[in-house]
């Protein structure tokens, strides 16, 4: 339970201590829990992962699990959507840690949490479809194999695709959570050392004005297809963030461009442009080469694209030439 | 009232339509005789007052949301409150390469070959049941497949858009498909090149796709074998002549067994067979509407206002028999006079017409198609 404070085992066991918000946040008894709520944060801002604490008494385990909520409050009382996603994924990030060392049935009990039945290791398409970060190749359905509906996955990827839905559940609960007052008081300090930390950060700065035209044809094609509001397969949209983000774009520049597409969903969009441009997830994912885009059909070359073979050299040619 | 519209009329009295599940959820729209905007945002609390809505206002199209909403007669989508939506597949002609330099019933069987191939991926690998299923006729140019199966309703459009690329190979990783294996023995690595019949998935269908293709040219003689090889994106001579001599008995069972480590050359086969045994949704720029979460649909047992035949619902398993311009028709053949203006061929109730232009007497279901295709005009 202390490895996983997300549960709802944990949540009822929390429930159940009957020990009032007011208790956890001023009693002296749980100085160790506040502490520890304000390390989770702080190592989630940092590093992108919390590590695990030890456990090696109860006493240890339960400040452990208080620790959770409270850090919890702690990060809805920054009011950073920032930090927000940043923190779920660091909290998804440690359990997935832990989880790649349990045995079968640990692993089985937590993908019930999400609903996700397991059968003789495999999961239905629904669910993986659910959480499988689709943007990389490898985790694309077609790349899958599927029998009537099961695709057969090592525990390995099944702990990944947890990792997701728990990195959902927790970013969708802190959306929805008001944190009490008193918490702004009690970690004030750390709250505005955290507010002007997250300021610093900001996007970093962006080179030079792009230049649409100097983009290679499928990036404009692409460009021009997100904005008119045509559907634009994953792929497409994958090769667009990475170029982006490759010249140097603002992620908010990038997300202006997306807005305009049917399904749009700023959090979500945000999300996965976060995830590839590496800001959240430390992996900057590459840009297709050309033959990689030939094969996924977004390819139209013109004459320049004869002698490159890949997006980001005809762009540097194109800018060279001025 | 005019012929198609008094013709309407005459079907929607008594109309046999077929409700999709969660009726009183859906949005309904209309296009109307004489009017050139589509009427939204309808929905319809019992099926007797949708009946009743038919007779009275005789629409030329009917349509309805694959979506099901809390709202669904209210304006905007966020007003709506989407609820999840059926899977549907729309295979129109209009998706096709070529569509344009095709006959009517030639676009038709075309569309169908893709439906026959799509119909296995939801069934074979996504693992549909028959019942969760239904299959149309559009009444236009094309199949639609409905999909109620409770694990798709509720996902979202990226995620149908994974099943899409699924069922059309977008994406598709070839080390997936001949897997290279690394072997140790006696000090020294070598590496063999497989591939795996017998497994689900696209795994197994390239595999299967590549031997039965390999079958198929080991059957026909040299020169014709070559041709048809070369005839392939990305074969020269020289590849094509090396896989059609390759072909004797012992490479043949071994390449049946799986092992292709003789042949690299079979690399090659991958990329065109893909084309064959994918489903082709889609034109380069034309995303299917798959993937979308709010599209309107044809109403089964409805008509379509530029064919006059009627949104037909197939058996799964009769797919193959069924002919659009026979089992689609709901007008019967009392002789009606008709002027000409555009000559066509077709074939309907098994029976071939040529029809040339100027005034003739015609079948009625035929005068009603003819009309509705702009192709003719009542005297």
């Amino acid at each position: 339970m202390a490895k996983y404070p997300f549960i709802q085992e944990a949540k009822e066991w929390v429930k159940n201590e009957k020990i009032s918000i007011e208790e956890i946040l001023n009693d002296a008894v749980y100085e160790r829990a506040r502490i520890r709520a304000v390390e989770r944060v702080e190592e989630a801002m940092e590093h992108g992962i919390i590590n695990n604490a030890g456990c090696i008494n109860q006493t240890d385990c339960m400040m452990e699990i208080f620790s959770y909520p409270i850090a919890r409050m702690i990060v809805v009382s920054i009011e950073s959507d920032f930090l927000l996603r940043r923190y779920a994924l660091a909290e998804a990030k440690k359990a997935y840690e832990n989880l790649k060392n349990e045995n079968r049935e640990i692993i089985e009990y937590i993908a019930k949490e999400f609903a996700i039945e397991i059968k003789n290791g495999t999961i239905h398409f629904s669910d993986y479809l659910k959480y499988a970060p689709t943007w990389d190749i490898r985790w694309k359905l077609v790349n899958r194999i599927m029998n009537k509906g099961y695709i057969q996955l090592s525990y390995r990827e099944i702990t990944r695709l947890l990792q997701e839905a728990i990195r959902k559940k927790i970013q969708n609960e802190l959306f929805y959570m008001f944190s009490p007052p008193d918490v702004k008081k009690i970690f004030n300090e750390f709250i505005i050392k955290m507010k002007n930390k997250l300021a610093l950060k900001g996007d970093k700065k962006f080179e030079g004005e792009a230049s649409f035209k100097d983009f290679p044809p499928c990036i404009k094609n692409l460009i021009s297809a997100v904005k008119s509001g045509i559907n634009v397969p994953h792929v497409g949209r994958f090769t667009l963030v990475t170029f982006l983000n490759a010249i140097g774009m603002p992620l908010e520049e990038i997300l202006k461009i997306f807005s305009n597409s049917p399904d749009f969903n700023e959090e979500k969009t945000r999300y996965q442009i976060e995830h590839i441009t590496g800001r959240i997830s430390g992996t900057i994912y590459s840009v297709p080469k050309c033959s990689t885009i030939r094969t996924w059909g977004l390819c139209e070359p013109d004459e320049l694209c004869k002698k490159v073979n890949h997006p980001l050299f005809y762009y540097r040619i194109k800018r060279r030439k001025k | 009232m005019n012929f198609l519209k008094k013709k309407f009329y005459e079907y929607y009295l008594h109309p046999d339509i077929i409700f999709p599940p969660r009726f009183d959820r859906r949005e309904f729209a209309f296009f109307f005789f004489g009017e050139d905007m589509m009427r939204r945002h309808i929905s319809f609390k019992d099926k007797e007052k949708f009946i009743y809505y038919l007779k009275a206002n005789v629409p030329k199209h009917v349509y309805y949301s694959s979506a099901y909403y809390r709202q669904p007669d209210a304006e905007t989508m966020a007003k709506k409150q989407w609820m999840g939506a059926d899977l549907i597949f729309d295979m129109d002609a209009d998706h096709l390469p070529n569509a344009n330099k095709m006959t009517y019933e030639e676009m038709l069987l075309k569309v169908k070959d893709e439906m026959i191939k799509l119909l296995d991926f939801l069934i074979e690998d996504f693992g549909f049941k028959k019942k969760d299923m239904a299959l149309y006729f559009s009444g236009g140019r094309g199949y639609h497949c409905h999909v109620f199966d409770k694990h798709v309703i509720e996902l979202g459009s990226q995620e149908r858009r994974e099943i899409v690329d699924y069922i059309t190979a977008r994406g598709l990783d070839f080390s997936h498909i001949i897997i290279e294996k690394n072997i140790y023995a006696n000090y020294y690595t070598t590496s063999t090149l497989e591939i795996m019949p017998s497994q689900p998935g696209w795994r197994g269908r390239m595999a299967r796709g590549i031997i039965s293709f390999l079958r198929e040219i080991k059957k026909m003689d040299r020169e014709e074998a070559i041709k048809k090889l070369m005839k392939m994106e990305g074969i020269g001579k020289k590849i094509a002549v090396s896989i059609y001599d390759g072909l004797d008995e012992e490479k043949m069972r071994r390449i049946e067994e799986g092992k292709i480590d003789q042949m690299p050359s079979i690399r090659r086969l991958l990329k065109p067979l893909i084309n064959e045994l994918a489903v082709v949704l889609h034109s380069s720029t034309d995303e299917p509407v798959t993937a979308d979460v709010k599209r309107l649909i044809r109403l089964p047992g409805s008509l379509h206002g530029k064919t006059g035949l009627k949104v037909t619902k197939i058996k799964l398993d009769r797919l193959d028999d069924f002919d659009p311009l026979r089992d689609a028709i709901v007008f019967g053949s009392d002789l009606t006079k008709i002027d000409i203006m555009k000559p066509f061929k077709i074939k309907m109730m098994e029976r071939e017409f040529d029809l040339k232009k100027g005034k003739t007497k015609v079948p009625e279901y035929l005068a009603v198609f003819a009309i509705a295709r702009g192709f003719g005009k009542i005297f």
